[in-house]
Parts: structure tokens; C-alpha cells; sequence
């Protein structure tokens, strides 16, 4: 029995050894490296509020998805871009815009004057291009917003001006951008072949109508030119329309010798209706003609433009001091609401510009151990064709309602619970055409954080 | 305190009962040996590979591994007859380390847990009972059960970028026990011995952000002991 006893006292003293506190925890927090700030670069998918000025603050707005904390209605509602959570994450500081304000319309609230926030290093602002200073909605395009677009280039040397010219070297370097060269340089392309469409459709129905009318008088050459006359002058003077030029050309035809049956509208109808159909298929053609011309210049802009940011991060980043440089390449923009909207061809170019641009960003960055390189590409790709594995209810729709009434920028800018989508978006991918909500971003943040990890920096 | 002596009751007084109502059972048919062996030594335990992917929402091919741990045993036995033993392994906990795989790999330790595998077996033991070497082998229950599970910072950041610290709980199960080993008698008092366990366990993974892995742990252990016979 004493044996016995000695035994239980073994069992009591192993059983007392691995009791308490023996729950799950967090553990440690903190990143395996020591990140002392984050210095974020980038266009609207990184920016916190440049533009929360004037009429875009009044709405409730500033940042590029669902704004507002609406954690109490989703957890998934953060209101949170990936550089505020992975600023949380690394247990920094909530990043703030380094420079705010609008040069636009100031009847709209859209002039609001720039100021510069000294300790503020998110230089990301939306429409910002790589070099191109005039980006989306910025007031040399026309836009009454006047977003400033302060381009990639100048974000750097601003913060490089307010640094002593360098990186300290323990700051996380953020960067992402590039799609705004490719929706500008879209909107171009689109705007080049509609003007060469109308020109050519314009010409061709002049050409056809005069023809058919001036066929029936009895000296066609010179009715020709009477009709072609009448038919420019008219379509010169200021406050023409499509029917007073018409008028124009069947009144100058009728009065050509033996040319009078063309008056009666039986009669020049079916000529008008030819030269129509003539200037559809000529306005057509040459709009198709123009994006077969054009379109492949953009891809190799694109590389251009790659090859410029690739140089920037090397030069103006790495090269001053910076050890720790994410750099986003472009998300798969034919697969937003955007992207979706277009036909083929267009969607065609689009996919080759982005893959243009990432091709070259990587190729160029590939053997860069100071620069994690983040495919958010093969993420937007991924999560379109298998939504259900990333926890996404809808990745075509917008969560935000952008018609006029609910929204008067046609952008996430000013989206927030006061105009989204009916029903649960919470989980819906994208805010609005182009921009993810706070859970895409969650999402683009947990890939970069899986890409530090795996370099060894998180 | 009764949450402890519920934990005290389920892992260890439990499998001990039923150790010493076989030793009682054994004692009343008077045909065991009748000794009572203490050891104490070494174990080294490896789970098995990687988990199953995460379940959504999750990079495609996310997986994590538990890495192999070294943990002091403590191992009470009891013979029955010459040729018949029931032990029981009171095993303090094994520290382990989680991983990422598959997507996740690289990625670098993802947390901590202890695992806690109390084992009661009964063995055969070949060879006569004044051999130096008595090889034997063994069917057992193994109640594994986790403790501790401990997050780190790159396993929020991989879940739940920015938010709260994730945490994650590992289901206790039990699962059954095949052991093999040889015992080495040094004196009629003293004696080292080796064994080798497999046992097939599967449970679950749950995150606190909400997703779930599957494991296969089916851990192999490796026992060094050295032992006394009262």
C-alpha cells in the first residue's frame, strides 16, 4: 500500500505540473522586424483621405471604398484601406495624408486650398499617375473635382524633401500603383476613336447624300457642288442640327434644272436613310480603324511607365535608404465591374496592358531582396474565378449605389452607409467600378502580410 | 479552481481509475505479478505532415504543420501476470510549434501549443521474467488534448490583418495506441527501456477569425525511460 501511495503522490505532482492556465491566447504581437513608421506612395486603392476636404467631407466621405466604421452593422465593414491595417497591424501609427485639398469647381465645395501635414506619410492620392501629373479627375482633364494627382514621382521627392533626402532605413515602404495610366490612357483611346468615328461618319454622309441627290438633276457634276456647298455652309453655322443640314442639301437639290421631284420626301428619305447607313459603317470603321492603329501603343506605354516606376522604387527608395519596400503590382482590372463592362477587343487591350506593366514591374524588381513583390494580381484573379474560397459573396457588383441620386461623384469617395447597395455587401469584393471594399482590402492586406512573413519581416 | 480539478478529472483520474480497478481486479484473482513499476525519461513526439487546407475564408492551399517536441514522461505501471503489464503514460506536456505549409509556407511559426497525451495500455512482454531483455508490444487509448495554443503576430496578420490578436483552439480527441518496445532489465530493481508509439489521431483546428483546418496528426513517439520496480 505504501506503494500505492508513492504512485498517486507521482500522479498528483504531474497532474499539478501541467494544470493552469491553460487557455488560448494571442501571444506576441509584434513583427519579427522593428518597423519604426510606414511611408506609403500610391493612387486611390492606398489613399486616406487627401481629398476628404470640402464637399467630399461633408458627404461622409475621403477614402476609396465603404467609408466609416460600420464594424456594428459587419465586422467586415472597417472602413479600413490594406495601409491603415497593415499600420495597425505592425502596431504603428493610423497612417494620415500628407497633403490634402481640391482644385476644382469651388460652386461644388471642390476648391478647397492644398495644405501639407507635417508627420503625415501617406502620399498616396487618388488619380495619381506614375510621371504623368494630370491624372483621373483632375482639372486639365475638364473635371470640375480637381483632384490633385500629385504623380508617384513627386509623392517621393515630397517626402524625401521633408526627410533630409533619405529613408531612415526601419520605415515599411508602401507602393502601388500604375492602373490610372491605364484608365487614362483608356479614356484616350476611347475619346480618339469616337472623334475618328464621328469625322469619318460626318464625311461619309455628306458624301453619300450629296451624290444621291444631285443623281436626278440634269447636270449631276454641278448639282453636286451647289448641294456640297448648301450642305457645308449649313453644317458650319453655329446651331446646326442633323435635320437642318439635311434641310439644306434637299432645298439647294430641288432647285438644281429637272432635280424638283427630290423636294418631295418620299422621294429624299431613302436617300437620307442611305447616307445614314453609309456614315454608321464609315464612322465605324474608322473608330475600329483607330483602336487597331492606337491600341498597341498603350501597351508599350505601359511598359514604359512600368520601367518608370521600376526606377523610382530603385532609385529614389532603395537607393536612398529603404530596406523594407512592398511593392503592389496591378490588380486584374478586366475582372472589376469595369472591366466587365467592355467588349472583347477593348477588354483584350486592357488585360494586355496590365500584364504589360506587371511583366515589366516584376522583371524589374525580381532581383530587389530589399523589395517584396506582391502579385495582387493572381488575388483580383483568383478571387473572381473562386469567390467562395476567399469568403466574397459578389465580385461583379458595386457594394455602393452609384446612381446620381445616392451618389454625386460616381465614386466610392463618397460612399458610405448612407448610399450602399441594398441587401449585404459586406463581403461584395468591390465599392464601386474599380475600388474593393474594407474586406478587399482585408484581403490584399493579408496577402502582403503572407508575403512579409514568408521574406521574414513580419 | 473547479474548472482545474474538472481538467485534473478528465485527463488524469479518469484513465487512473480504470488503471487500478485492472490492478485491483488483478490483485483479487491473485495471479499477477503484483509489481508496480515507476519510470520517468524522455519523449520525442512528430505529428504527421501538414493539415488540410483552411477553410474559407483563406488563400487557396493555406496548411500549417505542428513541428515535432520533446517532453518529459512520467509512466506508472503495473503487471498483471509475468507477461501482462498496463501502463499508463502520464506525459507532461509536449511543446509544439505550428507552421505554415502548402500556401503558407515560410511564412515562419505561427504559434505554440502544448499537448497533453495521458496513455493507458495494456502490453505483452515476451520473453520470461528474469530475461535481461524483454521486448514487448502494446494496444492503448490515448487522450490527446491541447493546451496553451498560443497566436503570434504573423498569424493575425496572415487571418485578420490589423485586428484583434487571432487566437485558435485544437479539439481534444482520443485516439488508440500501438506500441512496440524492448525493456532492458539492469537489475531485479532497475531497468531502461525503449518505446515506440504510433497513434491515430485526427482533430480540428478552429480560429478564432473563423476558419477551420482538419489534421492528421497520427503522431509517432519515442520513449526513453529509465525505471524502478517496487
Amino acid at each position: 500500500m505504501r506503494q500505492s501511495h508513492f504512485a498517486f503522490a507521482l500522479i498528483a505532482a504531474a497532474v499539478l505540473s501541467a494544470c493552469g492556465g491553460n487557455g488560448s491566447s494571442g501571444g506576441d504581437q509584434a513583427p519579427k522586424t522593428r518597423l519604426s513608421s510606414q511611408v506609403a506612395f500610391g493612387d486611390s486603392l492606398s489613399d486616406v483621405g487627401s481629398y476628404a476636404v470640402g464637399t467630399v467631407k461633408t458627404l461622409g466621405g475621403g477614402k476609396f471604398t465603404i467609408n466609416g466604421d460600420l464594424t456594428s452593422v459587419n465586422p467586415a465593414l472597417t472602413g479600413k484601406n490594406w495601409t491603415e491595417l497593415m499600420a495597425a497591424q505592425l502596431g504603428l501609427a493610423a497612417p494620415c495624408a500628407a497633403e490634402t485639398g481640391l482644385d476644382g469647381d469651388a460652386a461644388n465645395g471642390f476648391a478647397v486650398p492644398i495644405v501639407f501635414h507635417a508627420g503625415c506619410t501617406n502620399y498616396a492620392q487618388g488619380g495619381a499617375r506614375v510621371i504623368n501629373p494630370v491624372g483621373l479627375r483632375h482639372k486639365l482633364t475638364g473635371s470640375a473635382f480637381g483632384a490633385l494627382t500629385v504623380p508617384i514621382s513627386t509623392q517621393i521627392q515630397n517626402h524625401l524633401n521633408v526627410s533630409g533626402g533619405k529613408f531612415s532605413g526601419t520605415e515599411l515602404v508602401l507602393m502601388m500603383a500604375g492602373a490610372n495610366d491605364v484608365l487614362m490612357q483608356l479614356a484616350g483611346l476611347s475619346a480618339g476613336a469616337t472623334a475618328a468615328g464621328t469625322a469619318a461618319g460626318t464625311s461619309a454622309f455628306g458624301t453619300t447624300l450629296v451624290g444621291l441627290l444631285a443623281a436626278g438633276a440634269g447636270n449631276p457634276p454641278t448639282a453636286a457642288q451647289a448641294i456640297g456647298l448648301a450642305l457645308q455652309t449649313e453644317a458650319a453655322r453655329p446651331g446646326h442640327t442633323d435635320a437642318s443640314v439635311v434641310a439644306a442639301a434637299v432645298g439647294a437639290a430641288a432647285v438644281q434644272p429637272g432635280n424638283s421631284a427630290v423636294a418631295a420626301p418620299a422621294v429624299h428619305d431613302p436617300m437620307v436613310a442611305s447616307a445614314q447607313a453609309a456614315a454608321a459603317t464609315a464612322g465605324a470603321n474608322a473608330g475600329a480603324a483607330y483602336f487597331a492603329a492606337t491600341g498597341p501603343t498603350l501597351v508599350t506605354t505601359m511598359a514604359s511607365v512600368a520601367t518608370e516606376l521600376t526606377g523610382l522604387v530603385k532609385s529614389q527608395i532603395v537607393a536612398k535608404g529603404a530596406n523594407y519596400v512592398v511593392v503592389n503590382n496591378m490588380p486584374d482590372i478586366g475582372a472589376t465591374p469595369f472591366g466587365r463592362g467592355f467588349d472583347a477587343a477593348t477588354l483584350a487591350l486592357l488585360n494586355a496592358m496590365v500584364k504589360t506593366f506587371n511583366d515589366t514591374l516584376g522583371a524589374g524588381l525580381a532581383s530587389e531582396p530589399k523589395v517584396a513583390y506582391v502579385d495582387a494580381f493572381a488575388l483580383s484573379r483568383d478571387q473572381a474565378a473562386n469567390p467562395g474560397l476567399y469568403g466574397l459573396s459578389n465580385v461583379s457588383a458595386t457594394a455602393c449605389d452609384l446612381s446620381p441620386a445616392k451618389n454625386l461623384l460616381d465614386s466610392s469617395l463618397v460612399c458610405n452607409a448612407s448610399n450602399l447597395s441594398a441587401g449585404d455587401v459586406s463581403h461584395y469584393l468591390y465599392a464601386d467600378t474599380v475600388h474593393p471594399t474594407p474586406f478587399g482590402h482585408l484581403w490584399l492586406a493579408r496577402t502582403v502580410s503572407k508575403d512579409l512573413a514568408q521574406k521574414g519581416w513580419l | 479552481m473547479n474548472q482545474r480539478w474538472n481538467h485534473v478529472v478528465t485527463l488524469f483520474v479518469t484513465p487512473l481509475m480504470a488503471a487500478c480497478a485492472i490492478a485491483m481486479a488483478a490483485n483479487a484473482s491473485a495471479q499477477g505479478a503484483g509489481q508496480f513499476t515507476v519510470k520517468v525519461g524522455a519523449g520525442n513526439m512528430s505529428p504527421k505532415g501538414d493539415s488540410g487546407d483552411m477553410s474559407a475564408p483563406a488563400l487557396p492551399g493555406s496548411k500549417v504543420a505542428l513541428g515535432s517536441g520533446t517532453a518529459p514522461v512520467l509512466i506508472v505501471g503495473y503487471s498483471l501476470t509475468d507477461n501482462i503489464s498496463a501502463e499508463l503514460d502520464l506525459g507532461l506536456p509536449y511543446k509544439l510549434k505550428l507552421n505554415g505549409a502548402g500556401a503558407l509556407a515560410g511564412s515562419g511559426q505561427l504559434g505554440t501549443v502544448e499537448l497533453l497525451r495521458p496513455s493507458a495500455s495494456i502490453q505483452y512482454r515476451f520473453m520470461p521474467l528474469a530475461s535481461m531483455m524483454r521486448p514487448f508490444v502494446g494496444l492503448g487509448v490515448t487522450y490527446a488534448r491541447f493546451q496553451k495554443e498560443t497566436g503570434s503576430g504573423t498569424l493575425t496578420a496572415l487571418l485578420n490583418t490589423g485586428g484583434p490578436a487571432t487566437t485558435f483552439a485544437i479539439g481534444a480527441k482520443a485516439a488508440a495506441t500501438l506500441q512496440a518496445g524492448v525493456a532492458v532489465n539492469v537489475d531485479p530493481r532497475w531497468f531502461a527501456d525503449l518505446t515506440v508509439t504510433k497513434s491515430t489521431l485526427r482533430t480540428q483546428i478552429q480560429y478564432s477569425t473563423g476558419q477551420t483546418h482538419r489534421m492528421r496528426l497520427d503522431p509517432l513517439a519515442v520513449i526513453v525511460a529509465v525505471g524502478y520496480k517496487f
